[in-house]
C-alpha cells in the first residue's frame, strides 16, 4: 500500500469526493445547481448551516455523505468563475464582505478584501492558497510557553483530516521539515524570480525556505485544470486551479443532496422556549428583502470570526438577553489576527512579481517559542506578490507620495517582497461587538477592537528585524515596509468548560447541545500558519465524528437531538 | 540620454529626496502613460486586450473609453479633488488618469471597503471633509480656493495632511491619518487599476487565459514589457543593433 501510493504521487484521487471529477472540462461553474434538491422552509432539514466557506462547505459535504438533510444559507451569490469574475485587482471588489463594519481598538484591523469573503466559496475565494498545517504545539500553547489557550483536542486529533484535506484540495509542495514533518500530495510548484531572490538571500542568511505548500493543482487532478501562473490568486481564481470549497467540497455536497441557498442573509437563530434548543434560522431574501424561517433539527453557526459573533450576540432571547452561548459573556472574545508586516527588497534585474502565483516560498524556522528572543511563540515567512494596487499600498505605507510614490511604483518590476505572520496573542478585549448602527436588512453591524499586546509588538518587531536581515544579505539596494495585518481566528473559542469558552471539543455550544459552531471562530490559538486548511480539518473532523455517532456519552440532551436527527431521517426513508 | 535601471540611483530613499526628475524618463513611443514617460517606451498593455478574457477586457477597456460621468461630488468638491488626487499622484500634466472619475463612481454606487474606523464618519462623508478641509486651509493660507492655490501650497498642504498636522472646522471631525487612509486607498486604486498606469510600470496586465510560462529572473513573454535599456543602441550596435 505504501509503496503504490508513493508510485501514484501526484494522481491520487481523493477518498469520499468526487468534486474535481464533477466539474465541468470547459466550464468553471459548478454543474448541477439547477438540479439541485430544494427543501421547503417548513420542512425540518437534519441540519441547516450558516456560511458557506471553509466550514460550512466541508461539514456539509461530509454529512451530506451520511446521508443528512442539508439546507446551507449564504449571504452572497453562488459564484460561476467564468461570468462573475474578472482576471483584475480593482474589479474583483464584489468578492469581499463590504456589507459595514466598525474597527476600533489602539491597533484597528482592516477588513473587507483582506480578510472576508463573500459568497459561496467564502474568503477561500480569495486566499492567497497557502496551507499550511499547524504545529503540535498550536494546540498547547498555554501548558508549553504559558500563554495563549490549550485547545481542548490535539494535533493528533486532526492530523488524519489534514491529510484527508490535503488530497482534497490537493497541496503542491517540497517535503515539510517542521512542526509534524510530512509530504504534500503534488510536487512543488515552479517559482518566479522574485521567489528566487528571496530563496537565495535567506539562504545565504541560513534560513531554510520551502516551495509550498499552496493548495493549487500541479498535475493531473480530475476535472481541475493546471495552474497558467497569472498571478492573480487573491482575485478568485478564474482557472479553478486554486482550490476553493466552491471547487472542493460544493460540487460533490450538491450531488449529495445539499441545498446551498445564496443570496440569504441569516439574521436570528430561533429557540424553543421550553427546552432552549435551536429550531431554525430567520433569515431575509437579500434580493427580495422578504423575511423567511428555515426549521432545523440542528444548526450549525459557519460565518467566520466577525459574522458568527454577531448572529450569535443578535439572537436574544429572555433565556438568553445577552445573545445566543453568550451565557458567560465569552462569545465575541479572543479574536486574533496575525502580524504581516511586509518588507520589500530591489534587486538590479527584472522579477516581475506579478507572475506565478503570489504564494510561493515558506519558512517555519522561528515558528516555535525560542526564549532568547524575548517573547512568547513566533512567527513564519513567506512570498508575497502584490499586484500594483498593493504594491502602490505597500509604497505609501513606507511613507511616499506623490513624485516619490510614482517612482517606487515604475520600478515595480525590480522588487520581491517577505511577509511574516506573526502569532499574536488571543485576549479577551481583542472583541466584536454589536455597533449602534443598523445595516441594510435592520442588524447591527458588527464593531470588532483590537490591540495589541507586548509580547504582539516584541514578535512583530523581530519577524521585521529578521525580514530586513535576509534582504540586507541577499544584497537589496533599497527596502520598503509596511505593517499590517493577515487572517481572523477566534471569536466563538472551544474549550474545556463553559466559563471560558463558547463550545466543546466536539463543536457544540455550551448550553444548547444542537447548535455547533464549526469556522475560524472556534480556533483558541492561531500558530503561524495560514488558518484556512485548519478550518477545513476541523469540519471534516466534527463531520465524521457526527457521522459516525462518535459524539455521544452522557452529554445528555444534545445527544437525545443528534439521536432525534437520526431517527427522524431514518423514520422518513423507512416509509 | 540613457539611464541605468539595473542600479537604484532614482530612488527617493537611496537619494535622500523625492526622487530622480520624472522628465529625464523616456518618453512613451507606444500607447500611452500617464505623462507619456515611463520605464518601458515600448509596451501596451491594451494591445494584449484581445488576449484577455470578454468580460476582463471590457472592464479594463471602458476605464479608457467610458469615462464615467461625475454624479456623486458637486463641482466645487470635483475641482478641490482633482486637484488633491494630481498632487497626491504627482500627475503635473495630461495625459492624466482621470482618477476622480472613478472614486466617484465607487461613491456613488456605495461600493466601499466594508470598514470604517470607529473614530470616523462613513467614508462617504470623509471624501466631502476632506474636500471642505482642503479648501479651508488654502483659503487660511490666502488663496481663493485649493484648486487655484499655487502648486507648492497644494503640495505643503497635502504633506501637512499625510504628516496629520492640519488644524480647521473641517478636519476637527477626522483623525487625519485615517482620513488619509481612507482617501489615498481609493486614489491608489482608481490610479493603478487603469492600463494606462500599467503601461508605465510594465505590469503585464488581466494574462487570462493564456498566462505566463518564463517565470525566472530576468525572463519575459515576447509580449511583456521591455525596460528601457541602459547602453544607447547607437554606440553599442554590437549588443542591440544598428536601430
Amino acid at each position: 500500500m505504501k509503496l503504490s501510493r508513493q508510485f501514484l504521487k501526484g494522481s491520487t484521487a481523493p477518498l469520499e469526493n468526487d468534486s474535481a471529477l464533477l466539474l465541468d472540462v470547459h466550464r468553471r461553474g459548478v454543474p448541477g445547481r439547477e438540479r439541485m434538491r430544494r427543501f421547503r422552509d417548513e420542512d425540518e432539514v437534519d441540519l441547516l448551516i450558516v456560511g458557506c466557506g471553509a466550514g460550512g462547505a466541508v461539514l456539509a459535504q461530509r454529512l451530506a455523505r451520511a446521508g443528512w438533510r442539508i439546507v446551507v444559507l449564504e449571504r452572497g451569490p453562488f459564484w460561476d468563475p467564468d461570468t462573475d469574475w474578472v482576471s483584475d485587482e480593482e474589479g474583483s471588489h464584489d468578492l469581499y464582505w463590504t456589507d459595514k463594519r466598525i474597527i476600533g481598538g489602539s491597533d484597528p484591523v482592516e477588513l473587507g478584501k483582506n480578510n472576508s469573503g463573500h459568497g459561496v466559496g467564502g474568503s477561500m475565494v480569495h486566499y492567497a492558497g497557502y496551507t499550511p498545517r499547524f504545529h503540535p504545539s498550536d494546540f498547547e500553547t498555554h501548558t508549553r510557553d504559558g500563554v495563549g489557550s490549550d485547545w481542548p483536542l490535539s494535533y493528533w486529533d486532526l492530523k488524519p483530516h489534514y491529510e484527508r484535506v490535503e488530497r482534497e484540495l490537493p497541496v503542491a509542495g517540497q517535503h515539510w521539515p517542521w512542526g509534524d514533518p510530512h509530504s504534500y500530495p503534488h510536487g512543488p510548484h515552479p517559482i518566479c524570480g522574485a521567489a528566487e531572490r528571496a530563496w537565495t538571500g535567506a539562504r545565504a542568511h541560513g534560513i531554510e525556505m520551502r516551495v509550498g505548500p499552496v493548495a493549487i493543482t500541479n498535475g493531473v487532478f480530475g476535472n481541475r485544470p493546471h495552474c497558467i501562473y497569472r498571478g492573480f490568486c487573491l482575485q478568485g481564481c478564474k482557472v479553478n486551479a486554486k482550490a476553493s470549497p466552491l471547487v472542493t467540497h460544493v460540487p460533490d455536497a450538491i450531488a449529495h443532496g445539499v441545498e446551498i441557498r445564496s443570496g440569504s442573509m441569516a439574521q436570528q437563530i430561533e429557540l424553543d422556549a421550553a427546552n432552549g434548543q435551536a429550531t431554525g434560522v430567520s433569515y431575509v431574501e437579500v434580493e427580495t428583502g422578504r423575511g423567511r424561517f428555515q426549521r432545523a433539527a440542528v444548526v450549525a453557526v459557519c460565518g467566520y470570526s466577525i459574522e458568527s459573533p454577531r448572529l450569535l450576540l443578535h439572537s436574544t432571547s429572555k433565556r438568553f438577553p445577552r445573545g445566543l452561548a453568550n451565557a458567560n459573556d465569552q462569545v465575541g472574545r479572543y479574536v486574533m489576527v496575525q502580524g504581516a508586516t511586509q518588507v520589500a527588497g530591489r534587486f538590479p534585474e527584472l522579477l516581475r512579481m506579478y507572475k506565478a502565483p503570489p504564494p510561493e516560498l515558506s519558512s517555519e524556522d522561528f515558528y516555535e517559542t525560542d526564549a532568547s528572543r524575548g517573547f512568547a511563540r513566533g512567527f513564519s515567512i513567506q512570498t508575497v506578490s502584490p499586484l500594483p494596487i498593493g504594491w502602490a499600498e505597500h509604497v505609501l505605507a513606507d511613507g511616499h507620495r506623490g513624485a516619490a510614490l510614482r517612482e517606487y511604483m515604475r520600478d515595480y518590476n525590480h522588487w520581491a517582497v517577505l511577509g511574516s505572520l506573526c502569532e499574536l496573542l488571543p485576549l479577551p478585549d481583542n472583541r466584536v461587538t454589536l455597533a449602534a448602527e443598523n445595516d441594510q436588512f435592520g442588524m447591527p453591524v458588527a464593531r470588532f477592537d483590537y490591540t495589541q499586546c507586548d509580547n504582539d509588538r516584541a514578535n512583530i518587531a523581530f519577524a521585521k528585524k529578521t525580514m530586513h536581515a535576509i534582504w540586507d544579505t541577499a544584497g537589496a539596494q533599497d527596502v520598503l515596509t509596511i505593517d499590517r495585518y493577515a487572517h481572523l481566528v477566534g471569536g466563538c473559542r472551544m474549550g474545556q468548560d463553559a466559563e471560558s469558552s463558547v463550545i466543546d471539543a466536539d463543536h457544540r455550544v455550551w448550553g444548547t447541545p444542537n447548535l455547533l459552531i464549526c469556522d475560524g471562530s472556534v480556533m483558541p490559538t492561531q500558530g503561524s500558519a495560514n488558518p484556512a486548511l485548519t478550518i477545513m480539518a476541523l469540519a471534516s473532523r466534527l463531520g465524521e465524528r457526527l457521522s459516525t455517532k462518535r459524539i455521544q456519552a452522557g452529554k445528555g440532551d444534545h445527544e437525545r437531538s443528534i439521536a432525534r436527527v437520526r431517527a427522524g431521517r431514518l423514520s422518513e426513508e423507512d416509509r | 540620454m540613457t539611464i541605468d535601471f539595473t542600479r537604484p540611483d532614482r530612488l527617493p530613499k537611496v537619494r535622500g529626496d523625492n526622487g530622480a526628475d520624472a522628465a529625464e524618463l523616456p518618453r512613451q513611443r507606444r500607447g500611452i502613460t500617464p505623462q507619456m514617460h515611463g520605464r518601458y517606451p515600448d509596451y501596451d498593455c491594451l494591445a494584449n486586450a484581445e488576449h484577455w478574457d470578454q468580460l476582463t477586457r471590457k472592464l479594463v477597456v471602458d476605464r479608457v473609453e467610458r469615462v464615467p460621468e461625475l454624479r456623486f461630488f458637486s463641482n466645487v468638491e470635483a475641482a478641490t479633488l482633482s486637484a488633491f488626487c494630481d498632487v497626491a499622484l504627482a500627475q503635473d500634466a495630461e495625459p492624466r488618469v482621470p482618477v476622480l472619475a472613478f472614486v466617484d463612481q465607487k461613491l456613488f454606487a456605495g461600493r466601499l471597503d466594508g470598514y470604517q474606523y470607529a473614530d470616523m464618519p462613513d467614508d462617504r462623508d470623509t471624501w466631502r471633509h476632506v474636500a471642505r478641509g482642503l479648501d479651508q486651509t488654502a483659503r487660511a493660507s490666502g488663496a481663493p480656493s485649493y484648486a487655484d492655490a499655487a502648486r507648492t501650497l497644494q503640495a505643503s498642504i497635502v504633506d501637512d495632511f499625510a504628516e496629520g498636522s492640519l488644524d480647521g472646522a473641517a478636519w476637527s471631525e477626522l483623525d487625519l491619518k485615517h482620513a488619509w487612509s481612507v482617501v489615498m486607498r481609493s486614489v491608489l486604486a482608481a490610479f493603478y487599476s487603469h492600463p494606462w498606469a500599467w503601461n508605465e510600470i510594465g505590469f503585464g496586465g488581466p494574462a487570462y487565459p493564456r498566462g505566463y510560462a518564463r517565470l525566472g529572473i530576468g525572463l519575459s513573454e515576447t509580449w511583456e514589457g521591455h525596460e528601457a535599456v541602459a547602453t544607447d543602441p547607437a554606440s553599442d550596435p554590437e549588443t542591440h543593433g544598428p536601430g
